[in-house]
């Protein structure tokens, strides 16, 4: 799994390309914890690249969901594909974080 | 107690491993079941829920099962047949009641960061099935729906 992040106006976007399973999951709760701690509140997750996500993974998003909404921001999803948008659905996760097809439509949803 | 398994048959031998209780001992094991499906032609859906469900089984039964116990190790015989592909995964731990976990769809339960592998194992393959103490899980996912 390979994280890059960029800004976009005052969001930050995280790109996680790769399989976000659950060894790589300690490196993605390090790289949002510590951006969301440091004051970037404002989180669009780039998921166009993910070929894989467990749980522990998704705990973390979860985590950050929380941290960032605590302090006034958000975390957004967007780009899910086939496989990951369907582990949105059964895990009914698309009704807990607001999800895009794109990063664009995440960035104009702010 | 231990699944009851059945034996050599027309769908082949099973092959087992035996895991060391360490988070990095997941991914090769993935690689070897994931390699007999590719052998077979298995489609992508398969591939991603086979994997999703082996990693939820092996992350329960190293985390929850072994306690992260370095000194206890976990179970796994698997076999891939060109209709069904069958794993087992046995801890050591004292055991659980796969029955009293939490519904992790429930609204309430929504925002919970844990609880969501044995819902993504149950929805991912055919067939899942504790054994009586809870640490064991034999996992069935069929190639036709």
């Amino acid at each position: 799994m390979k994280i890059q992040t960029t800004t976009e106006g005052e969001c930050l976007v995280v790109a996680i390309s790769g399989s976000a399973d659950v060894n790589a999951s300690a490196v993605l709760r390090e790289a949002l914890l510590s951006a969301i701690e440091a004051g970037s509140t404002r989180v669009v997750c780039d998921l166009g690249e993910t070929d894989f996500i467990g749980s522990d993974a998704l705990g973390v998003l979860i985590t950050a969901y929380l941290k960032a909404t605590g302090r006034g921001g958000f975390v957004k999803l967007a780009n899910p594909q086939t496989h990951l948008t369907e582990v949105l659905e059964t895990t009914r996760l698309n009704c807990l974080f607001d999800v895009y097809p794109d990063v664009p439509g995440a960035l104009a949803s702010v | 107690m231990t699944a009851n398994l059945p034996k050599t048959d027309d769908r082949g031998a099973w092959i087992e491993r035996v895991l060391a209780t360490n988070l990095a001992e997941i991914r090769p094991a993935e690689r070897d079941v994931l390699a007999r499906l590719k052998e077979l032609a298995y489609d992508d859906d398969h591939l991603f829920a086979v994997r999703l469900a082996f990693e939820e089984a092996l992350v329960n039964a190293m985390k929850h099962g072994n306690q992260s116990d370095p000194n206890r190790s976990v179970r796994v015989r698997y076999r891939v047949s060109p209709e069904c592909v069958e794993i087992c995964v046995a801890d050591e731990g004292p055991g659980f009641n796969p029955g009293a976990v939490p519904d992790p769809t429930a609204n309430e339960n929504l925002d919970k960061p844990c609880g969501r592998g044995i819902m993504l194992m149950r929805c991912y393959m055919d067939k899942v099935e504790f054994t009586p103490e809870g640490n064991e899980v034999l996992m069935v996912k069929n190639r036709e729906p």
